[in-house]
């Protein structure tokens, strides 16, 4: 359990001394912050405006809340995965540096230095999606607060889950990477990509209907629609209070993805809750049967 | 003495590359051992399969009386490696490096606190405790990773290339704390190299060349073996030399001549004693019997 301890230790000091690992965990976030301070804030703030009734007056406060709300839940949701990925990196670091076989060449077990790599991958992730939601909160409480505390504890309670989720398919996908150029590309496409696969960038509900119907494949879409529900609920049901249609709101829901479809049907956030738990356990069993599989090999 | 590594019939293949065929050594408890050949010869993939990173095909390993493949855990508390390119954390500091991998051989707190301590006298290196490894120079850099290597006490040290891009006076220090090291901790070494200086101070050599051995034995058999000695006469003109009938070669401070061995040298003095009032009788170097084993130069090769 001590070398357990040690080696987790490490592997977390790594990732946060490593400055380009680390910055480069935080190149989504940092994207989505600059499509959203740069023009993507004033679409959707015209959008919203302009799906109202007419006559309907919605305050600043409510209508920064809604973006705010947007803007926190697509952080979240691209952090969780993509800083996972880095974090995870160095378990593919350490194979193409040669440090595994400094590793290696000692009693260690080899189940011993998996979970390490996983555990660690899981803190350091967890560290730095814990402060982002932390700053988050702070943004929508200077913007416009509307979450409840149930509703807080829900938020938490995602990112936790979507940190397991991230922790989890990082291992499974950087298992069988064994080079610098593997590792950039997965890299790039991670950071590039994820963002728009899991409607952190723009919302699902404006993919076209046969690219809709892909997304609703990948697990990750339903933790940012997790997120969407848990940071918009508040505000849109001050909306609600506020005399605005209950149509108009549903609206708002489709177009924001609160409101997601596998095919035609509905997908409730309990099962989204239960689409990214199994999908965690999948992955983990996954992790381990490659674990095993890798092990035998080398007996 | 007793040996403490038994290779027997050692054979691996990569497809139809045969990298080690039919390979048997025998290393004895605390000698230096040297491992030479050429990038390719064999000694990268016959080390991987000692240290268990690479799964042979078929023959014997043995270490300290115990099986590879029934002792695996056992033979790995008894290696330590440094390896031709540092592997430790560069951005990591060296207390830091060497707490992870003391703990992966089990060796927390106070355990590794007093071997930290014993290390720092060994090595010198206290003062660098808190600097990452990454900013170290090439040969405190290896000081530590001899450190690491040496961190659970093993029997038998392996040395791959440990001095290979170090410059003359880091090598030589290098090498000073490898012999200490050999006395204060009985240590077998057992070591690659492309330097024949370091390859000529060993107490056997073995040499392989595509997978197998060439030639084997202490220095001086092999020199005695495979190559010649040398006269070199200080104060002759080259027709003396000439008169001689030996192959000679002129150097910029007299002649040197090529003899057999060391009694064809005696013979030829006490022949001609006028002629050899200032000489000088030296053996041949460890690249000439590399030369004359494989036909191929060691340090030319490896480039």
């Amino acid at each position: 359990m001590k070398t357990l301890i040690t080696l987790t230790k490490r592997n977390v000091k790594l990732f946060f001394k490593d400055k380009g690992m680390f910055f480069t965990s935080l190149i989504t976030p940092a994207i989505l912050l600059v499509l959203y301070a740069t023009f993507l804030s004033n679409v959707y703030k015209d959008s919203f405006m302009s799906g109202m009734p007419q006559g309907v007056v919605i305050s600043e406060s409510l209508i920064n809340g809604l973006v705010g709300g947007q803007l926190v839940s697509s952080l979240l949701a691209v952090s969780c995965i993509t800083v996972a990925f880095c974090s995870n990196f160095l378990m593919v670091q350490d194979r193409v540096n040669g440090t595994i076989k400094d590793l290696t060449i000692s009693p260690l077990k080899p189940t011993t230095l998996s979970v390490s790599y996983f555990i660690a991958t899981f803190i350091s992730t967890a560290i730095i999606c814990f402060t982002a939601t932390i700053i988050c909160l702070g943004y929508l409480a200077i913007t416009g607060w509307y979450l409840t505390f149930g509703d807080t504890l829900l938020i938490l309670l995602d990112v936790l889950i979507l940190t397991l989720f991230g922790t989890a398919l990082s291992s499974v996908v950087n298992f069988f990477l064994t080079s610098q150029g593997q590792l950039s590309a997965v890299g790039t496409i991670v950071s590039a990509g994820y963002g728009f696969i899991c409607g952190a960038y723009m919302p699902i509900s404006s993919f076209s209907p046969a690219l809709q119907k892909v997304v609703g494949f990948l697990p990750g879409t339903y933790g940012t629609s997790l997120l969407r529900n848990h940071t918009l609920r508040g505000v849109l049901g001050e909306m609600g209070s506020q005399g605005i249609p209950t149509s108009a709101l549903e609206g708002v829901k489709e177009s924001l993805d609160c409101n997601l479809y596998f095919f035609e049907t509905q997908v409730q956030t309990s099962a989204m809750f239960i689409i990214l738990c199994a999908s965690f356990i999948v992955l983990l069993g996954l992790f381990v049967v490659f674990n095993i599989i890798k092990n035998k090999k080398k007996n | 003495m007793d040996n403490i590594i038994e290779i027997n019939n050692l054979h691996k293949s990569f497809n139809d590359v045969k990298a080690v065929n039919d390979l048997s050594f025998r290393v004895k408890k605390g000698e230096l051992f040297a491992f030479l050949g050429v990038n390719g010869a064999g000694k990268s993939t016959t080390i991987n399969i000692m240290c268990g990173w690479l799964k042979k095909d078929s023959g014997e390993v043995m270490i300290n009386g115990f099986n590879l493949d029934k002792d695996g855990d056992k033979i790995k508390n008894l290696l330590g490696v440094v390896f031709q390119n540092s592997v430790l954390d560069s951005a990591l500091s060296v207390y830091e490096n060497l707490k992870s991998r003391a703990s992966l051989y089990d060796i927390h707190g106070e355990k590794f606190i007093s071997r930290l301590n014993e290390l720092c006298k060994i090595l010198d290196f206290e003062d660098l405790l808190k600097r990452p490894v990454g900013k170290l120079s090439g040969g405190q850099r290896r000081r530590i990773d001899i450190a690491r290597a040496i961190i659970h006490k093993p029997q038998i040290l392996i040395l791959d290339e440990p001095t290979t891009g170090l410059d003359p006076q880091t090598r030589k220090l290098i090498w000073q704390v490898i012999t200490d090291l050999r006395r204060s901790e009985n240590m077998t070494v057992f070591l690659t190299t492309h330097y024949m200086e370091e390859a000529s101070e060993a107490d056997y050599v073995v040499i392989i060349d595509n997978g197998s051995i060439a030639t084997e034995g202490t220095p001086l058999q092999l020199k005695n073996t495979h190559t010649g000695d040398f006269i070199t006469l200080y104060q002759a003109s080259e027709e003396d030399a000439q008169k001689l009938g030996l192959p000679y070669e002129k150097t910029r401070d007299g002649i040197k001549l090529s003899v057999k061995n060391t009694a064809e040298a005696t013979e030829l003095i006490t022949k001609h004693p006028k002629l050899f009032v200032d000489y000088e009788i030296t053996k041949g170097k460890m690249d000439d019997v590399f030369l004359a084993v494989t036909g191929k130069n060691l340090t030319e090769a490896s480039k």
